[in-house]
Protein backbone atom coordinates (compact mmCIF):
# COMPACT_ATOMS: atom_id res chain seq x y z
CA UNK A 1 0.00 0.00 0.00
CA UNK A 2 1.48 3.38 -1.36
CA UNK A 3 0.32 5.02 2.48
CA UNK A 4 1.98 3.71 4.76
CA UNK A 5 -0.85 5.23 7.17
CA UNK A 6 1.17 6.39 9.70
CA UNK A 7 -1.00 8.54 11.31
CA UNK A 8 -4.85 8.20 12.00
CA UNK A 9 -5.15 11.44 9.59
CA UNK A 10 -3.71 9.89 7.05
CA UNK A 11 -4.93 6.35 7.54
CA UNK A 12 -8.37 8.21 7.28
CA UNK A 13 -7.50 10.65 4.27
CA UNK A 14 -6.53 7.42 2.31
CA UNK A 15 -9.77 5.65 3.02
CA UNK A 16 -11.39 9.04 2.19
CA UNK A 17 -9.35 8.70 -1.12
CA UNK A 18 -10.91 4.65 -2.10
CA UNK A 19 -14.41 6.43 -1.70
CA UNK A 20 -14.03 9.08 -3.96
CA UNK A 21 -12.45 6.54 -6.69
CA UNK A 22 -15.57 4.37 -5.92
CA UNK A 23 -18.35 7.16 -6.50
CA UNK A 24 -16.68 9.00 -9.05
CA UNK A 25 -15.83 5.20 -11.15
CA UNK A 26 -19.57 4.21 -10.23
CA UNK A 27 -21.05 7.53 -11.59
CA UNK A 28 -19.30 7.33 -14.22
CA UNK A 29 -20.89 3.99 -15.33
CA UNK A 30 -24.37 5.31 -14.40
CA UNK A 31 -24.12 7.76 -16.78
CA UNK A 32 -23.20 5.65 -19.79
CA UNK A 33 -25.55 2.68 -18.79
CA UNK A 34 -28.19 5.62 -18.95
CA UNK A 35 -27.25 6.69 -22.50
CA UNK A 36 -27.57 3.18 -23.68
CA UNK A 37 -23.65 2.91 -23.91
CA UNK A 38 -22.28 -1.00 -23.37
CA UNK A 39 -19.28 -1.46 -21.42
CA UNK A 40 -16.62 -3.42 -23.12
CA UNK A 41 -13.35 -4.91 -22.20
CA UNK A 42 -10.29 -5.26 -24.47
CA UNK A 43 -7.00 -6.79 -23.99
CA UNK A 44 -4.43 -5.45 -21.85
CA UNK A 45 -1.82 -7.61 -23.14
CA UNK A 46 -1.36 -7.16 -27.24
CA UNK A 47 0.66 -8.16 -30.11
CA UNK A 48 0.34 -4.11 -31.85
CA UNK A 49 -0.02 -1.06 -29.47
CA UNK A 50 -0.83 2.12 -31.15
CA UNK A 51 1.45 3.74 -33.74
CA UNK A 52 2.31 7.16 -32.50
CA UNK A 53 5.71 8.78 -32.48
CA UNK A 54 6.08 9.60 -28.87
CA UNK A 55 3.63 6.88 -27.40
CA UNK A 56 5.95 3.99 -26.76
CA UNK A 57 4.86 0.93 -25.31
CA UNK A 58 6.27 -1.63 -22.30
CA UNK A 59 7.12 -5.34 -23.43
CA UNK A 60 4.95 -7.94 -22.31
CA UNK A 61 6.91 -11.02 -22.93
CA UNK A 62 8.23 -12.08 -26.54
CA UNK A 63 6.15 -10.47 -29.11
CA UNK A 64 3.41 -8.51 -26.33
CA UNK A 65 2.92 -5.31 -25.59
CA UNK A 66 0.83 -3.67 -22.57
CA UNK A 67 -1.91 -2.07 -24.29
CA UNK A 68 -0.93 1.94 -24.28
CA UNK A 69 -4.89 2.74 -25.12
CA UNK A 70 -7.49 0.89 -26.13
CA UNK A 71 -8.50 2.45 -29.25
CA UNK A 72 -7.27 -0.01 -31.84
CA UNK A 73 -9.73 -3.38 -30.37
CA UNK A 74 -12.22 -0.59 -30.06
CA UNK A 75 -12.91 0.30 -33.04
CA UNK A 76 -12.79 -3.10 -34.08
CA UNK A 77 -15.85 -3.79 -31.90
CA UNK A 78 -17.89 -0.81 -33.88
CA UNK A 79 -16.92 -2.66 -36.70
CA UNK A 80 -18.33 -5.93 -36.25
CA UNK A 81 -21.57 -3.57 -35.41
CA UNK A 82 -20.91 -2.71 -31.63
CA UNK A 83 -22.89 0.85 -31.30
CA UNK A 84 -22.28 3.09 -28.50
CA UNK A 85 -19.27 1.06 -26.10
CA UNK A 86 -17.23 2.47 -23.18
CA UNK A 87 -14.38 1.09 -21.32
CA UNK A 88 -12.50 1.50 -18.15
CA UNK A 89 -9.07 0.60 -19.44
CA UNK A 90 -5.73 0.29 -17.57
CA UNK A 91 -2.90 1.72 -19.76
CA UNK A 92 0.24 1.90 -20.21
CA UNK A 93 3.01 4.01 -21.01
CA UNK A 94 6.99 3.72 -21.04
CA UNK A 95 8.95 6.75 -19.24
CA UNK A 96 6.57 8.44 -18.38
CA UNK A 97 7.07 9.49 -14.52
CA UNK A 98 5.75 12.74 -13.00
CA UNK A 99 2.79 15.00 -11.11
CA UNK A 100 0.52 14.39 -14.05
CA UNK A 101 2.26 10.65 -15.02
CA UNK A 102 2.35 7.62 -14.23
CA UNK A 103 3.51 4.56 -16.61
CA UNK A 104 -0.28 2.84 -15.43
CA UNK A 105 -3.42 4.68 -15.22
CA UNK A 106 -7.20 4.14 -15.82
CA UNK A 107 -8.56 5.18 -19.10
CA UNK A 108 -11.93 6.12 -19.78
CA UNK A 109 -12.47 5.82 -23.36
CA UNK A 110 -15.82 5.63 -25.45
CA UNK A 111 -17.33 5.66 -29.12
CA UNK A 112 -20.41 6.97 -30.34
CA UNK A 113 -21.21 6.36 -33.83
CA UNK A 114 -23.23 9.30 -35.70
CA UNK A 115 -21.84 12.51 -34.07
CA UNK A 116 -18.72 14.14 -34.86
CA UNK A 117 -15.94 15.68 -32.30
CA UNK A 118 -18.23 18.84 -31.28
CA UNK A 119 -21.29 16.10 -30.54
CA UNK A 120 -18.44 14.13 -28.05
CA UNK A 121 -17.70 17.68 -26.56
CA UNK A 122 -21.40 18.30 -25.26
CA UNK A 123 -21.71 15.03 -23.94
CA UNK A 124 -18.38 15.42 -22.47
CA UNK A 125 -19.67 18.28 -20.68
CA UNK A 126 -22.30 16.46 -19.57
CA UNK A 127 -20.22 13.72 -17.93
CA UNK A 128 -18.27 16.51 -16.43
CA UNK A 129 -21.59 18.07 -14.95
CA UNK A 130 -22.74 14.89 -13.62
CA UNK A 131 -19.33 14.07 -11.57
CA UNK A 132 -18.58 17.56 -10.79
CA UNK A 133 -21.42 16.88 -8.44
CA UNK A 134 -20.15 13.72 -6.49
CA UNK A 135 -19.31 13.38 -2.90
CA UNK A 136 -15.82 14.25 -2.45
CA UNK A 137 -15.40 16.55 -5.48
CA UNK A 138 -14.44 20.00 -4.38
CA UNK A 139 -17.05 22.63 -5.28
CA UNK A 140 -17.14 23.29 -8.72
CA UNK A 141 -18.77 26.78 -9.53
CA UNK A 142 -15.65 27.03 -11.33
CA UNK A 143 -16.81 24.66 -14.00
CA UNK A 144 -19.76 26.79 -16.23
CA UNK A 145 -21.42 25.50 -19.27
CA UNK A 146 -20.56 25.64 -21.85
CA UNK A 147 -16.66 25.50 -21.12
CA UNK A 148 -14.49 27.60 -23.05
CA UNK A 149 -13.20 26.98 -25.85
CA UNK A 150 -10.44 28.08 -27.99
CA UNK A 151 -8.45 27.32 -31.07
CA UNK A 152 -5.10 25.84 -31.33
CA UNK A 153 -4.26 28.48 -34.15
CA UNK A 154 -5.32 31.46 -32.18
CA UNK A 155 -4.09 30.11 -28.82
CA UNK A 156 -0.37 29.62 -30.53
CA UNK A 157 -1.18 33.16 -32.70
CA UNK A 158 -1.62 34.94 -29.23
CA UNK A 159 1.38 33.46 -26.73
CA UNK A 160 3.79 32.21 -29.37
CA UNK A 161 3.39 34.41 -32.40
CA UNK A 162 2.54 31.85 -34.91
CA UNK A 163 0.11 29.66 -36.62
CA UNK A 164 1.23 26.39 -36.29
CA UNK A 165 -1.32 24.65 -38.89
CA UNK A 166 0.24 27.10 -41.89
CA UNK A 167 3.68 26.42 -41.07
CA UNK A 168 4.41 23.40 -39.34
CA UNK A 169 7.30 22.76 -37.03
CA UNK A 170 7.12 20.10 -34.84
CA UNK A 171 9.89 21.29 -32.72
CA UNK A 172 8.97 24.56 -32.51
CA UNK A 173 5.54 23.55 -32.18
CA UNK A 174 6.71 21.29 -28.80
CA UNK A 175 9.24 23.53 -27.68
CA UNK A 176 6.22 26.69 -27.60
CA UNK A 177 4.17 24.20 -26.03
CA UNK A 178 6.25 23.63 -23.09
CA UNK A 179 7.68 27.15 -22.61
CA UNK A 180 4.33 29.05 -23.20
CA UNK A 181 1.00 27.07 -23.87
CA UNK A 182 1.93 24.96 -20.68
CA UNK A 183 2.00 27.86 -18.44
CA UNK A 184 -1.03 29.60 -20.12
CA UNK A 185 -3.00 26.24 -19.47
CA UNK A 186 -1.95 26.08 -16.00
CA UNK A 187 -3.79 29.91 -15.37
CA UNK A 188 -7.09 28.39 -16.96
CA UNK A 189 -9.45 26.79 -14.95
CA UNK A 190 -11.30 24.91 -17.81
CA UNK A 191 -10.71 25.19 -21.77
CA UNK A 192 -11.30 22.74 -25.05
CA UNK A 193 -8.54 23.10 -26.86
CA UNK A 194 -9.95 22.47 -31.00
CA UNK A 195 -9.06 22.18 -34.08
CA UNK A 196 -5.56 20.61 -34.13
CA UNK A 197 -3.05 20.84 -37.00
CA UNK A 198 -3.19 18.25 -39.48
CA UNK A 199 0.49 16.90 -38.83
CA UNK A 200 -1.02 16.40 -35.06
CA UNK A 201 -3.98 14.25 -36.31
CA UNK A 202 -3.16 11.09 -35.27
CA UNK A 203 -6.42 9.20 -36.04
CA UNK A 204 -8.77 11.86 -36.38
CA UNK A 205 -10.50 13.12 -39.50
CA UNK A 206 -8.75 16.08 -41.61
CA UNK A 207 -11.58 19.07 -41.29
CA UNK A 208 -13.31 19.05 -44.69
CA UNK A 209 -13.01 22.59 -45.53
CA UNK A 210 -9.10 23.14 -44.16
CA UNK A 211 -7.33 19.91 -44.53
CA UNK A 212 -4.58 21.88 -42.50
CA UNK A 213 -6.68 20.94 -40.02
CA UNK A 214 -8.09 17.99 -38.03
CA UNK A 215 -11.21 17.42 -35.65
CA UNK A 216 -9.56 17.05 -32.65
CA UNK A 217 -10.15 18.64 -29.11
CA UNK A 218 -8.19 18.21 -26.34
CA UNK A 219 -9.64 19.25 -22.26
CA UNK A 220 -7.60 21.26 -19.89
CA UNK A 221 -9.71 21.56 -16.48
CA UNK A 222 -6.81 23.71 -13.98
CA UNK A 223 -4.13 23.15 -16.51
CA UNK A 224 -4.23 19.40 -16.54
CA UNK A 225 -4.69 17.66 -20.24
CA UNK A 226 -7.61 16.08 -19.41
CA UNK A 227 -9.11 14.04 -22.72
CA UNK A 228 -8.30 13.90 -26.15
CA UNK A 229 -11.42 13.21 -28.84
CA UNK A 230 -11.47 12.54 -32.93
CA UNK A 231 -13.79 12.41 -35.42
CA UNK A 232 -12.80 9.49 -36.13
CA UNK A 233 -10.63 8.56 -39.36
CA UNK A 234 -12.45 5.69 -41.29
CA UNK A 235 -10.82 5.99 -44.32
CA UNK A 236 -8.60 2.78 -45.21
CA UNK A 237 -5.68 4.28 -47.27
CA UNK A 238 -5.84 7.60 -45.22
CA UNK A 239 -4.92 5.09 -42.27
CA UNK A 240 -2.30 3.07 -44.04
CA UNK A 241 -0.38 6.87 -45.25
CA UNK A 242 -1.21 7.94 -41.30
CA UNK A 243 0.44 4.42 -39.91
CA UNK A 244 3.58 4.32 -42.10
CA UNK A 245 4.13 7.73 -41.15
CA UNK A 246 3.99 7.78 -37.48
CA UNK A 247 6.52 4.63 -37.98
CA UNK A 248 8.86 6.66 -39.93
CA UNK A 249 8.69 9.25 -37.70
CA UNK A 250 9.82 6.24 -34.71
CA UNK A 251 12.53 5.40 -37.46
CA UNK A 252 13.75 8.91 -37.83
CA UNK A 253 14.37 9.21 -33.87
CA UNK A 254 16.02 5.32 -33.74
CA UNK A 255 12.41 4.33 -31.71
CA UNK A 256 11.24 0.91 -32.29
CA UNK A 257 8.65 0.49 -35.51
CA UNK A 258 5.69 -1.23 -34.15
CA UNK A 259 3.89 -4.08 -36.19
CA UNK A 260 0.80 -2.49 -38.07
CA UNK A 261 -2.43 -4.11 -36.35
CA UNK A 262 -3.71 -6.38 -39.02
CA UNK A 263 -6.72 -7.02 -37.06
CA UNK A 264 -7.75 -3.44 -36.97
CA UNK A 265 -6.98 -3.10 -40.75
CA UNK A 266 -9.43 -5.72 -41.83
CA UNK A 267 -12.01 -3.93 -39.21
CA UNK A 268 -11.45 -0.40 -41.00
CA UNK A 269 -11.17 -2.17 -44.24
CA UNK A 270 -14.68 -3.99 -43.75
CA UNK A 271 -16.23 -0.27 -42.43
CA UNK A 272 -15.62 1.95 -39.13
CA UNK A 273 -19.59 3.88 -38.69
CA UNK A 274 -18.68 7.17 -39.28
CA UNK A 275 -18.22 7.96 -35.34
CA UNK A 276 -16.70 10.03 -32.62
CA UNK A 277 -14.36 8.69 -29.96
CA UNK A 278 -12.34 10.38 -26.88
CA UNK A 279 -9.87 8.98 -24.40
CA UNK A 280 -10.43 10.43 -21.07
CA UNK A 281 -7.60 9.93 -18.14
CA UNK A 282 -9.76 8.77 -15.34
CA UNK A 283 -7.04 9.56 -12.67
CA UNK A 284 -6.26 12.89 -13.48
CA UNK A 285 -9.86 13.83 -13.30
CA UNK A 286 -10.59 12.15 -9.98
CA UNK A 287 -7.51 14.45 -9.08
CA UNK A 288 -8.59 17.60 -10.24
CA UNK A 289 -12.29 16.49 -8.67
CA UNK A 290 -10.82 16.32 -5.36
CA UNK A 291 -8.47 19.07 -5.56
CA UNK A 292 -5.06 16.85 -6.04
CA UNK A 293 -1.66 18.25 -7.68
CA UNK A 294 -0.71 14.71 -7.70
CA UNK A 295 -1.69 11.87 -9.57
CA UNK A 296 0.18 10.03 -6.60
CA UNK A 297 -2.54 11.42 -4.19
CA UNK A 298 -5.67 9.53 -6.34
CA UNK A 299 -3.43 5.89 -7.42
CA UNK A 300 -3.93 3.67 -4.18
CA UNK A 301 -0.85 2.00 -5.06
CA UNK A 302 2.70 2.63 -6.17
CA UNK A 303 3.40 0.99 -9.35
CA UNK A 304 6.91 2.12 -10.20
CA UNK B 1 27.35 11.57 -19.58
CA UNK B 2 23.79 11.21 -18.15
CA UNK B 3 20.38 11.92 -19.56
CA UNK B 4 16.85 13.60 -19.05
CA UNK B 5 15.47 10.79 -17.58
CA UNK B 6 18.53 10.50 -14.62
CA UNK B 7 17.45 14.42 -14.05
CA UNK B 8 16.90 14.77 -9.88
CA UNK B 9 16.74 16.99 -7.28
CA UNK B 10 20.74 17.51 -6.26
CA UNK B 11 21.91 16.81 -9.30
CA UNK B 12 25.20 18.88 -10.33
CA UNK B 13 24.84 19.50 -13.99
CA UNK B 14 27.94 21.34 -16.39
CA UNK B 15 26.45 23.36 -18.26
CA UNK B 16 28.57 25.83 -20.59
CA UNK B 17 31.53 25.24 -18.22
CA UNK B 18 29.96 26.23 -15.31
CA UNK B 19 28.32 23.73 -12.45
CA UNK B 20 24.65 23.61 -12.02
CA UNK B 21 22.42 21.87 -9.43
CA UNK B 22 19.09 20.75 -9.86
CA UNK B 23 16.86 22.43 -7.23
CA UNK B 24 13.77 21.18 -8.81
CA UNK B 25 12.37 19.07 -11.61
CA UNK B 26 8.88 17.89 -13.44
CA UNK B 27 7.99 15.97 -16.44
CA UNK B 28 6.03 17.96 -18.78
CA UNK B 29 4.72 16.05 -21.98
CA UNK B 30 1.82 16.55 -23.90
CA UNK B 31 -0.58 13.64 -24.72
CA UNK B 32 0.40 12.85 -27.97
CA UNK B 33 3.66 14.77 -28.44
CA UNK B 34 7.38 15.52 -27.15
CA UNK B 35 8.07 15.13 -23.30
CA UNK B 36 10.26 17.63 -21.60
CA UNK B 37 12.48 17.87 -18.26
CA UNK B 38 11.70 20.95 -17.07
CA UNK B 39 14.28 22.10 -14.51
CA UNK B 40 14.94 24.49 -11.85
CA UNK B 41 18.46 25.07 -11.59
CA UNK B 42 20.82 27.26 -9.37
CA UNK B 43 24.42 27.83 -10.33
CA UNK B 44 26.48 26.86 -7.75
CA UNK B 45 28.83 29.91 -8.61
CA UNK B 46 26.80 32.94 -8.96
CA UNK B 47 23.78 31.55 -7.05
CA UNK B 48 21.59 32.61 -9.70
CA UNK B 49 18.47 30.26 -10.32
CA UNK B 50 17.13 29.25 -13.77
CA UNK B 51 14.60 27.29 -15.43
CA UNK B 52 15.32 25.44 -19.34
CA UNK B 53 13.03 22.49 -20.61
CA UNK B 54 15.01 19.75 -22.07
CA UNK B 55 13.77 17.74 -24.30
CA UNK B 56 13.40 13.71 -23.28
CA UNK B 57 16.82 12.20 -24.20
CA UNK B 58 19.61 15.26 -24.03
CA UNK B 59 22.44 14.58 -22.40
CA UNK B 60 24.18 16.34 -19.90
CA UNK B 61 27.97 16.47 -18.69
CA UNK B 62 27.68 15.60 -14.76
CA UNK B 63 29.92 18.66 -12.90
CA UNK B 64 32.16 17.24 -10.62
CA UNK B 65 31.70 18.68 -7.31
CA UNK B 66 32.68 17.65 -4.27
CA UNK B 67 31.25 18.85 -0.68
CA UNK B 68 33.47 18.63 2.72
CA UNK B 69 32.02 19.74 6.57
CA UNK B 70 33.99 22.37 7.82
CA UNK B 71 33.51 24.74 10.35
CA UNK B 72 33.55 28.88 9.91
CA UNK B 73 36.21 30.40 11.23
CA UNK B 74 36.43 34.26 10.71
CA UNK B 75 35.79 36.58 8.08
CA UNK B 76 38.52 39.61 7.79
CA UNK B 77 38.80 42.17 4.68
CA UNK B 78 35.22 40.51 3.32
CA UNK B 79 37.08 36.82 3.07
CA UNK B 80 35.45 34.19 4.67
CA UNK B 81 37.64 31.63 6.33
CA UNK B 82 36.82 27.72 6.74
CA UNK B 83 38.30 24.85 8.24
CA UNK B 84 37.60 21.21 7.98
CA UNK B 85 38.60 20.15 11.91
CA UNK B 86 39.74 16.54 11.34
CA UNK B 87 42.58 18.04 8.72
CA UNK B 88 42.69 21.29 9.50
CA UNK B 89 43.00 22.37 5.84
CA UNK B 90 41.66 25.71 5.45
CA UNK B 91 39.28 27.09 2.46
CA UNK B 92 39.19 31.20 1.65
CA UNK B 93 36.50 32.46 -0.19
CA UNK B 94 35.05 35.93 -0.60
CA UNK B 95 31.55 37.70 0.19
CA UNK B 96 30.96 37.57 -3.62
CA UNK B 97 31.06 33.84 -3.60
CA UNK B 98 29.42 32.94 -0.61
CA UNK B 99 26.20 34.93 -2.00
CA UNK B 100 23.29 34.87 0.76
CA UNK B 101 25.09 32.28 2.71
CA UNK B 102 27.33 35.54 4.17
CA UNK B 103 24.21 37.01 6.02
CA UNK B 104 23.87 33.44 7.92
CA UNK B 105 27.13 32.73 8.94
CA UNK B 106 28.69 32.81 12.30
CA UNK B 107 31.57 31.85 14.51
CA UNK B 108 32.02 27.62 14.60
CA UNK B 109 28.95 26.98 12.48
CA UNK B 110 29.56 23.98 10.79
CA UNK B 111 29.04 24.17 6.84
CA UNK B 112 29.36 22.39 3.77
CA UNK B 113 31.68 23.39 1.18
CA UNK B 114 31.49 23.29 -2.54
CA UNK B 115 34.54 22.62 -4.14
CA UNK B 116 34.66 22.47 -8.22
CA UNK B 117 37.50 21.49 -9.83
CA UNK B 118 39.47 21.87 -6.73
CA UNK B 119 38.66 25.01 -5.48
CA UNK B 120 36.22 26.33 -3.01
CA UNK B 121 33.25 27.77 -4.60
CA UNK B 122 30.32 28.32 -2.35
CA UNK B 123 29.18 27.10 1.12
CA UNK B 124 25.86 25.28 1.99
CA UNK B 125 24.55 26.68 5.38
CA UNK B 126 21.76 24.65 7.43
CA UNK B 127 18.31 25.44 6.43
CA UNK B 128 17.51 26.83 9.81
CA UNK B 129 20.33 28.52 12.16
CA UNK B 130 20.29 30.61 15.41
CA UNK B 131 21.19 34.26 15.64
CA UNK B 132 21.29 36.44 18.08
CA UNK B 133 19.85 40.33 17.60
CA UNK B 134 21.86 42.95 17.96
CA UNK B 135 19.90 45.63 17.19
CA UNK B 136 16.12 46.27 16.99
CA UNK B 137 13.42 48.86 17.95
CA UNK B 138 12.08 47.93 21.77
CA UNK B 139 8.89 46.19 22.39
CA UNK B 140 6.10 48.11 22.67
CA UNK B 141 3.57 47.85 25.03
CA UNK B 142 -0.07 46.94 24.01
CA UNK B 143 0.54 46.83 20.33
CA UNK B 144 -1.38 43.28 19.42
CA UNK B 145 -1.72 43.92 16.04
CA UNK B 146 -1.45 40.33 15.00
CA UNK B 147 1.64 39.13 12.28
CA UNK B 148 2.93 42.97 12.48
CA UNK B 149 6.76 43.06 12.34
CA UNK B 150 9.28 45.25 12.48
CA UNK B 151 13.13 45.07 11.27
CA UNK B 152 15.74 42.88 12.76
CA UNK B 153 19.44 43.39 12.73
CA UNK B 154 22.22 39.97 13.27
CA UNK B 155 25.54 40.50 14.17
CA UNK B 156 26.34 39.85 10.52
CA UNK B 157 24.53 42.93 9.77
CA UNK B 158 21.39 41.17 7.88
CA UNK B 159 18.61 42.90 8.57
CA UNK B 160 14.97 40.30 8.95
CA UNK B 161 11.76 41.36 10.35
CA UNK B 162 10.63 39.94 13.48
CA UNK B 163 7.46 40.16 15.72
CA UNK B 164 7.38 42.74 17.73
CA UNK B 165 7.99 41.10 21.13
CA UNK B 166 11.34 40.49 20.12
CA UNK B 167 14.02 42.26 21.98
CA UNK B 168 18.05 43.06 21.33
CA UNK B 169 19.72 40.07 22.90
CA UNK B 170 17.20 37.38 22.41
CA UNK B 171 18.43 34.76 20.25
CA UNK B 172 16.22 33.43 17.52
CA UNK B 173 15.89 31.00 14.63
CA UNK B 174 16.42 32.22 10.87
CA UNK B 175 15.11 30.05 7.70
CA UNK B 176 18.05 30.57 5.56
CA UNK B 177 16.29 30.11 2.36
CA UNK B 178 14.17 32.82 2.98
CA UNK B 179 15.83 35.14 5.29
CA UNK B 180 12.78 34.98 7.52
CA UNK B 181 12.22 34.45 11.24
CA UNK B 182 10.67 31.08 12.48
CA UNK B 183 11.16 31.19 16.50
CA UNK B 184 12.37 33.04 19.53
CA UNK B 185 14.88 30.25 21.14
CA UNK B 186 15.79 30.81 25.31
CA UNK B 187 19.41 30.51 25.90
Amino acid sequence: MRKSSSSPNDHEQFIATIKARHTIISATRSFFDRRGYLEVHTPARVLCPGIEPYVDALPAGPGYYLATSPELHMKRLLAKGAQRIYQIAHAFRADELGPLHSPEFLMLEWYCPGIDYLGIMLETEELLAALAGCPGSQGHDWLRFPLPRMKVDDLFLKIAGWKPSVAWDEDRYFSDWVEKVDPFLSRQQALFLVDFPAALASLAKLKDADSLLCERFELFLCGVEIANAFSELTDYDAHCARLTAANQRRAQMCKEAYPVDEGFMAAVRSGIPECAGIALGLDRLIMVLLGCRHIEQVQLFNTV
Amino acid sequence: MIDTSEIRKNLKLLIDGQPWVVVDFQFVKPGKGQAFTRTRMKNLITGNVIERNYRSGEKFEEAHVEEKSMVFLYAQGGTYTFMDNQTYEQAEMSEEHLGDAAHFLSDNMSVEVIYFNGEPITVEVPNFVEHQIVETEPAVRGDTVSGATKPAKLATGYVINVPLFINAGDWVVVDTRTGAYVERVKK
